[in-house]
């Protein structure tokens, strides 16, 4: 179970983050952004050894005392940082991919939205037009923290 | 990691210097401090060798060591307290702080730019004191006394003796039990004996004499004779002389223990009374009662439990305390005043002698002593260790891991146990620079101490043997790194020792950084990091500068690593804020908040915000803090309410630091609430006043109305009307529409107008962009006023600028103003000139608060709008109102670039005074029946201090309402009076005269229509036209009920004018908008036909029918019973209504609803005479009454309203003649003939309803006009409405441009002539005597037109219809079968014809075809044929 969900834009910056513990926001959001550099040093390693079908998946960022970050970087060079609960050892690396993949689905719904605006935060609370997925999302992102995969 | 100045093969070595002790005796040290300086610190500049120094090892190769530098220091017989140390290191960060204006470096790493300054002063000033500090351990011997210097004076008594003694307390020193401190590396210490001489003072004789004793005594090698002094103290300082002692004291190091001789319990002391005695500038304190302490604390926030702790305020207040005592040392003393330059070169060469002849010869007698020593224990101990191991383990021996090591601490060997010999003599060789051997040496001791299990040994060969391994020349083998790692562990974790950890880091991490390895040093120093807490709090101090290393090593890695950079950065900043260096923390977070700037994640830079904007607060940069502050308020800030909370009385509580600074300065930009500009109105006047009884007051513009931008043009319009007709028919060029309200959409280019003494209402749009509600109190105008004189005498005097005078300009002050959470609220404030000039309104000024009791509340609390709010905490400021005009878009110029035009909307200059009109309405309806008449009056007032006149009312519906002609005069003038009188004039009647017309005549003069093109300007009938101030006038208005149902929005704009001409304003304006209900009342029709007169009749050829339909198609859902028809008038030019036809029964002429009457009048011209001598504008009222009351229908406002109808209807568009016709005189043909089917005659129905309302019977009156124009055409009272087809055909084809054919119609031509046939109706005829009968047939030819025509008459019957020969048989015209003749302008002809009938029966005469033309047209129209109407004639046989 993911203890903190995130979608970067192309430029670095959020266009999704949601943390379950809310009052450890602010530290999540920090984990989030330090763990960008390692998603660039990633996939700029990773971008010379496969040009063509590249994994999406970047495994574990880095991990720290309490936590364990992971990466995913989509082919527009978005990105999904998740951040787990080292405690957690049930999470293997399979179904973090797997987690990602669900993610990854799910944002392109969103994305498919014609009312959607490339670049903006996916927010339930925008225009009528795309609350509806961004909500979709977000029950997707919230039954990833809450149900153990 | 940060650049530093020193490369590593520098630092490390001096790091590691051998250390000599220097013991003086009191007169020596009384020498010295004549300079201000210990013996030690005497030295210190000096102690560096500036040639190459040579020595042999113990295989006898000679050795060079360059650069050799020796640490001299005061004995000291404690050891340094940790609290000093701590304290030390402190003041040494503290007191580094980044230059001013130190270029940084600008590092570009994606879409970053960030400016970062490449070296860390601080952290190498820290580094080298920490190594300077380190407490001598037993497991090393880097830092053990190798030497002791002996000092003495020449001047002592007994100077010999005092050598004796010193030596004897050396010895004590180093050999008694009770002082285990400090240490000294062998026994067997090298004693150097120094004479120090003072050259001014000293005998030198003597000096000398008592050096060569020692000489004797000691030997050439282990003394030396130190002449100083050579100038006197007293005497000035000619002669600049270089003060090198200053770098070195400013730091002050800990070898100079005397202010610390006892020096823990001071400090500790003084940290205690410190943190309660002084804060001292009580900011401290302040910022801890002023801020409330319920925040939450933010997760990376700990900020304010240190603030508020002791912990912070003791370091910074001994920080501050010592470095204000360092500071007093400094300034006032020049340091080696009684030096010479030959003393120092004096001081040197003692130094250089020193090394040569002592320290290094004794160094390397230890060496090869300590060689010896081991080559010779060497294969015993070995060979035994080895075999034991053999025998128990089996194996080999590895170089364990270090987890497997059960014992923790591991044993400690005594001072002179053989194991520690071997890492003396790498200690030794170390020193001495000899790498190659101090490392293997290292080696060999690690392996050693590794098979004891002795961790803490091991650890320190480990780390030794790395950092030799690392300095060998040549570098014969790689850095190990893992010895480093594996040191470093063993320290920390096993040994529970963070400093020789810490130091273990500090080395490695340079070595690695020096190898360009950064990612390792990065981990390697936060590795370090972890551990809060390590005895007491001074980790703090060191995790910050590790973690400031490691940020640099982030950045400086070859594909820089920003963000962890920026990450580090803001945990080394936290860091540094728990260990009281503030500077040091604002400047981290300041180099983090480049990377968070701006790049969507708020979270962050608001928290980084925050924390710049308190610790800038701390150090007092209010400014710098107070733009902190106002970046959270002002972005969009996603922070819970509480937190929003928080921040803004933060904001408010430094604002309010900085306001109480400068009380005088200018009032501070406040960023909150938002201010939407653009949306901000101006209001010119006052409120309006609310409608007082029945008393209506003209709506006229108020802020509360929307902007429409329909109805602005439709005012627009009006008033261009209105100022036409006044300036006759011409707009000025100058001439601009009155606004009394401006806001967004309104015409701004130019400065608007305000009077004096009449209010101006600013409405500003406020917006809460945060969760927590602000309240603004005192809030007003900030404005700025010119006085000028606009009546002349522009530019003579100067005027000055007023900003604040309230004879000038009054202000109104809103006391409280509360904006709940994210609401959008508007405030309007009010200013009132008393002069004449220009104004500027340049902002609001408010003070800005919070609403107390609502520190943890989410929301407003409901209902908290009544009552005072106990304003918690409040600044003054103010916002500017800049309104950015519209964007210019005319010119090539403006299209490419983008400018915008200026926004005056809040800069009116006041002109002088003007009247100011004030219109009510009474009785006004709000409901009536379509055509309904009902009479209101208006009541005008003029409320200002001047007399207006001009008065006029401009509507687009004039036919809706009438002020009533000039005999309007005769109607009761007070509303009172008129209540049940009917709205008409009548004069009652006696009931014979019922079937005739009553004749009367008005001039549509009279009813103010006609006067020029514009029938909307209706001029007031002002009694004397002018409104004197105060005065108030009645005046009588009739309306009628619009003819169309539904409810109408109807205009009137009052315009009026100053009796004194005004240059700025020459009129003024009020509008009113009336909102009238109609209902469907009668629906009439009407068509007219020509007439066979009778011959007993007046007028002959003339005569027209008239019918009229009347139908009731009121639904009476609003109580209408009935109407009655009252009286039927005609109004004309030419034609009136002579009398009612068919009248017999229906003599009331009531119409039920839906019910439908018919009635039918005959009209007749006008006598010639009359119409003659009337001008053209005089129309002739005829009325047919049904009742017994005859309403003057000439008179007002029957009159009125039917002119105002009949204007109205002109208006209209005519249908029009198609323009192109061939010829002029075709044209001219057609008009002719079209005009001859013309008609002018117009219907007046005047009725009357009954209706029930609330059980009362009302009375309700109307007229319906009905205008005629042409023959044979119906007319509706109600336009009817053309339905469209919902949907055109699409047209393929350019539909053909038909020519319209310029031809009349053949109906139009029909009426070119009258036709009728006299004859009797029925003929006898006795057949059996003449079987043909003749019957005389006059056919009356009347030319209707006013041209000659040309008539042809053809009596031969048409052949076309066989059937009609048939049935009727046939009857023959005798005599001329075709007459040709000419009819003159209106002449009647007649022609006798006969007819002849063989048969009776019923014949249709109506055979005669009449073609005619335009006699002056040849061929056109010649094929009009006249078909009558069947003329039967009955023959009868007698």
């Amino acid at each position: 179970m993911a203890v903190c969900v995130a979608v970067i834009a192309k430029e670095n910056y959020p266009l999704y983050i949601r943390s379950t513990p809310t009052e450890n926001e602010l530290k999540f959001h920090y984990m989030v952004h330090t763990s960008l550099d390692v998603v660039d040093e990633k996939v700029s390693a990773m971008g010379k050894a496969l040009v063509d079908q590249r994994e999406l998946y970047l495994g574990l960022l880095y991990p720290t005392e309490d936590y364990k970050v992971y990466g995913y970087v989509t082919n527009s060079k978005v990105k999904f940082v998740m951040v787990v609960d080292s405690s957690n050892t049930a999470l293997r690396d399979n179904e973090i991919r797997s987690m990602f993949r669900k993610l990854h689905n799910s944002y392109t719904d969103v994305m498919c939205n014609p009312f959607y605006n490339p670049g903006d935060r996916i927010q339930s609370s925008g225009n009528l037009g795309i609350s509806l997925s961004c909500r979709a999302f977000d029950t997707m992102v919230t039954s990833m923290m809450i149900q153990v995969c | 990691m940060a650049q530093c100045v020193q490369s590593v093969q520098e630092l490390i070595p001096d790091s590691f210097v051998p250390c000599v002790a220097a013991l003086c005796s009191e007169e020596a040290e009384r020498l010295t401090r004549l300079n201000h300086l210990s013996f030690a610190e005497l030295l210190k500049p000096f102690s560096r060798l500036t040639s190459e120094v040579h020595m042999r090892d113990p295989n006898n190769q000679l050795h060079i060591i360059k650069n050799l530098k020796i640490a001299v220091s005061n004995i000291v017989t404690q050891p340094p307290q940790s609290g000093a140390i701590r304290k030390l290191l402190n003041d040494v960060v503290s007191g580094s702080q980044p230059a001013e204006g130190l270029v940084a470096n600008v590092i570009t790493a994606g879409d970053y730019d960030l400016n970062i300054s490449a070296t860390t002063p601080w952290f190498e000033s820290y580094r080298e004191t920490f190594l300077q500090s380190m407490p001598a351990s037993d497991h090393e011997f880097l830092n053990h006394y190798l030497a002791c210097m002996l000092v003495a004076s020449s001047s002592e008594a007994e100077p010999v003796e005092q050598f004796s003694k010193l030596s004897q307390e050396q010895h004590r020193i180093q050999h008694n039990n009770e002082c285990s401190y400090p240490k000294w590396f062998i026994p067997n210490t090298l004693k150097y004996y120094v004479l120090l001489h003072d050259v001014s003072a000293g005998d030198e004789q003597r000096a000398e004499s008592i050096y060569e004793e020692m000489k004797q005594k000691y030997g050439t090698q282990g003394c030396y004779l130190l002449k100083i002094n050579s100038r006197a103290s007293n005497r000035a300082s000619d002669e600049q002389i270089p003060d090198p002692w200053s770098q070195y004291l400013q730091k002050s190091s800990i070898q100079n223990q005397e202010s610390y001789e006892d020096g823990p319990c001071i400090v500790t002391s003084n940290k205690n009374s410190d943190s309660n005695l002084l804060s001292l500038d009580g900011l401290d304190n302040e910022v801890k009662d002023g801020l409330p302490n319920n925040f939450r604390v933010h997760p990376l926030q700990l900020d304010q439990t240190s603030d508020s702790s002791n912990s912070i305020d003791g370091p910074d207040h001994v920080k501050s305390a010592s470095l204000h005592e360092t500071k007093k040392g400094n300034t006032g003393i020049i340091h080696g005043a009684c030096l010479t330059l030959t003393d120092h070169d004096r001081i040197r060469q003692f130094i250089q002698e020193f090394t040569f002849r002592g320290l290094l010869p004794h160094i390397e007698k230890t060496i090869r002593q300590l060689n010896d020593q081991l080559i010779s224990r060497k294969g015993l101990s070995r060979s035994l260790f080895s075999a034991t191991k053999k025998w128990f383990s089996g194996s080999k021996v590895p170089e364990k891991s270090i987890n497997e090591l059960k014992n923790t601490s591991g044993l400690l060997y005594p001072p002179e146990a053989p194991e520690l010999q071997i890492r003396k003599m790498a200690d030794l060789c170390f020193l001495v620079q000899h790498y190659d051997l101090a490392y293997s040496c290292y080696h060999t001791a690690k392996k050693d101490f590794l098979n004891d299990q002795a961790m803490l040994y091991a650890a320190g060969a480990l780390e030794m043997a790395a950092v030799s391994a690392f300095l060998q020349p040549g570098a014969p083998r790689p850095y190990p790194a893992h010895y480093m790692d594996t040191a470093i562990q063993t320290y920390r974790d096993i040994c529970k020792n963070m400093v020789l950890a810490e130091r273990c880091v500090l080395l490695s991490a340079e070595i690695l950084k020096s190898q360009s390895k950064y990612s390792e040093a990065a981990a390697l120093l936060i590795r370090l990091t972890s551990e809060n807490t390590w005895k007491g709090m001074d980790s703090d101090l060191r995790s910050a500068l590790l973690l400031e290393q490691a940020a640099h090593c982030f950045i400086n890695m070859k594909a820089p690593m920003v963000r962890k950079y920026a990450f580090h950065m803001i945990l080394a900043g936290h860091r540094f804020s728990k260990a009281g260096q503030k500077k040091h923390a604002l400047r981290c977070y300041c180099q983090a908040m480049q990377v968070y700037k701006g790049k969507g994640w708020s979270l962050a830079e608001d928290h980084i915000n925050f924390t710049i904007g308190r610790q800038s607060y701390t150090l007092r940069q209010l400014d710098n803090a107070v733009s902190a502050f106002r970046h959270i308020l002002i972005n969009e800030s996603k922070q819970s309410a509480a937190q929003q909370g928080a921040f803004l009385r933060e904001y408010l509580y430094v604002y309010k630091n900085v306001s109480q600074l400068s009380p005088d300065g200018p009032l501070p930009q406040l960023p909150l609430p938002y201010i939407n500009s653009s949306a901000t109105r101006v209001f010119f006047g006052h409120d309006r006043r609310p409608a007082d009884g029945e008393k209506q007051a003209a709506t006229h513009v108020s802020l509360d109305q929307e902007y429409d931008s329909e109805s602005s043009q439709q005012w627009r319009e009006l008033e261009e009307q209105v100022v036409a007709v006044v300036n006759k028919g011409i707009i000025p060029s100058n001439f601009y529409p009155t606004q009394y309200c401006l806001n967004s959409y309104s015409d701004n280019s130019r400065f608007p107008f305000a009077v004096v003494e009449e209010p101006i209402t600013v409405e500003v749009a406020f917006r809460n962009p945060l969760k927590v509600p602000l309240l603004l109190t005192d809030l007003s105008l900030l404005w700025k006023f010119q006085p000028k004189d606009f009546s002349g005498k522009d530019n003579e005097e100067v005027k000055q600028l007023v900003t604040g005078e309230p004879e000038m300009i009054g202000a109104e002050v809103i006391s409280e103003f509360l904006i709940n959470s994210e609401e959008l609220k508007v405030a309007r404030l009010k200013l009132f000139p008393h002069h004449v000039g220009e104004l500027h309104i340049l902002g609001v000024v408010y003070n800005l608060g919070t609403v107390q009791g609502q520190v943890d509340g989410i929301g407003a609390l409901p209902g908290c709008h009544t009552g005072k709010y106990s304003l918690s905490l409040s600044v003054r400021g103010k916002q500017d109102l800049e309104i950015q005009g519209p964007r210019l878009n005319n010119t090539k110029e403006e299209k490419t670039s983008i400018k915008y035009g200026p926004d005056r909307r809040l800069d009116p200059i006041i002109t002088e005074e003007m009247p100011l009109l004030e219109v009510f309405f009474i009785h006004f309806p709000t409901g009536l029946l379509c055509g309904e008449i009902r009479k209101a009056y208006v009541e005008f007032v003029n409320v200002s201090k001047c007399p207006l006149t001009g008065l006029k009312v401009v509507s687009k519906r004039p036919e809706f309402f009438t002020f009533g002609g000039n005999t309007a005069v005769l109607t009761p003038l007070s509303p009172s009076a008129s209540e049940n009188c009917s709205a008409y004039k009548t004069v009652v009647t006696d009931s014979t005269s019922v079937c005739t017309a009553l004749i009367s005549s008005a001039s549509s003069v009279d009813f103010g229509i006609g006067i020029g093109s514009q029938p909307e300007v209706i001029p007031v009938p002002l009694p004397d036209t002018v409104l004197l101030p105060g005065a108030s006038v009645q005046l009588p208005m009739w309306l009628r009920g619009p003819d169309e149902e539904g409810v109408h929005e109807i205009n009137f704009l009052f315009y009026y004018e100053s009796v004194k001409k005004q240059p700025k304003i020459r009129h003024r304006i009020l509008r009113h908008t009336a909102v009238i209900c109609t209902s469907r009342s009668l629906n009439v029709r009407a068509t007219v036909c020509r007439s066979n007169s009778l011959e007993d009749e007046e007028g002959r050829g003339s005569n027209m029918l008239v019918f009229v339909d009347v139908e009731n198609t009121n639904t009476s859902e609003a109580g209408v019973k009935e109407f009655h028809i009252v009286q039927v008038s005609s109004s004309s030019k030419h034609w009136k209504l002579q009398k009612s036809v068919n009248l017999s029964e229906n003599k009331d002429a009531k119409l039920a609803s839906r019910e439908k009457g018919k009635f039918c009048f005959k009209a007749i011209k006008c006598e010639e005479k009359e119409v003659a001598t009337q001008s053209s504008e005089k129309y002739t009222f005829a009325d047919i009454i049904f009742g017994n009351e005859q309403i003057i229908s000439s008179a007002s406002p029957c009159a009125d309203f039917f002119y105002r109808s009949l204007s109205s209807e002109l208006k209209k568009p005519q249908t029009q003649l198609s323009v192109h016709t061939e010829k002029q005189s075709i044209e001219d043909a057609v008009r002719l003939i079209q005009k001859c089917s013309e008609v002018d005659l117009n219907i007046v129905i005047l009725w009357k309803a009954y209706v029930v309302e609330d059980s009362k019977q009302l009375i309700l009156e109307g007229q319906h006009h009905v205008i005629l124009r042409t023959i044979g055409q119906e007319a509706f009272s109600y336009p009817q409405k053309q339905e469209l087809p919902e949907m055109e055909l699409l047209k393929f084809f350019r539909p053909e441009n038909t020519t319209v054919s310029s031809r009349p119609s053949i109906e139009q031509l029909s009426n070119l002539i009258k036709t009728s046939l006299h004859y009797p109706e029925s003929f006898n005829h006795p057949f059996h005597q003449k079987s043909l009968c003749l019957v005389p047939v006059t056919l009356l030819l009347s030319n209707c037109s006013t041209a000659d025509v040309d008539v042809i008459v053809d009596l031969r019957h048409k052949t076309t219809s066989p059937e009609a020969l048939e049935i009727h048989g046939s009857f023959t015209w005798l005599g001329q079968t075709q007459y040709k003749l000419q009819l003159k302008s209106q002449e009647i002809h007649s022609l006798q014809l006969k007819a002849c009938f063989v048969h009776t029966g019923v014949y249709n005469l109506g055979t005669p075809r009449v073609f005619a033309k335009l006699s002056d047209q040849v061929t056109v129209f010649e094929t009009s044929q006249q078909n009558s109407m069947p003329a039967l004639i009955i023959i009868t046989n007698v």
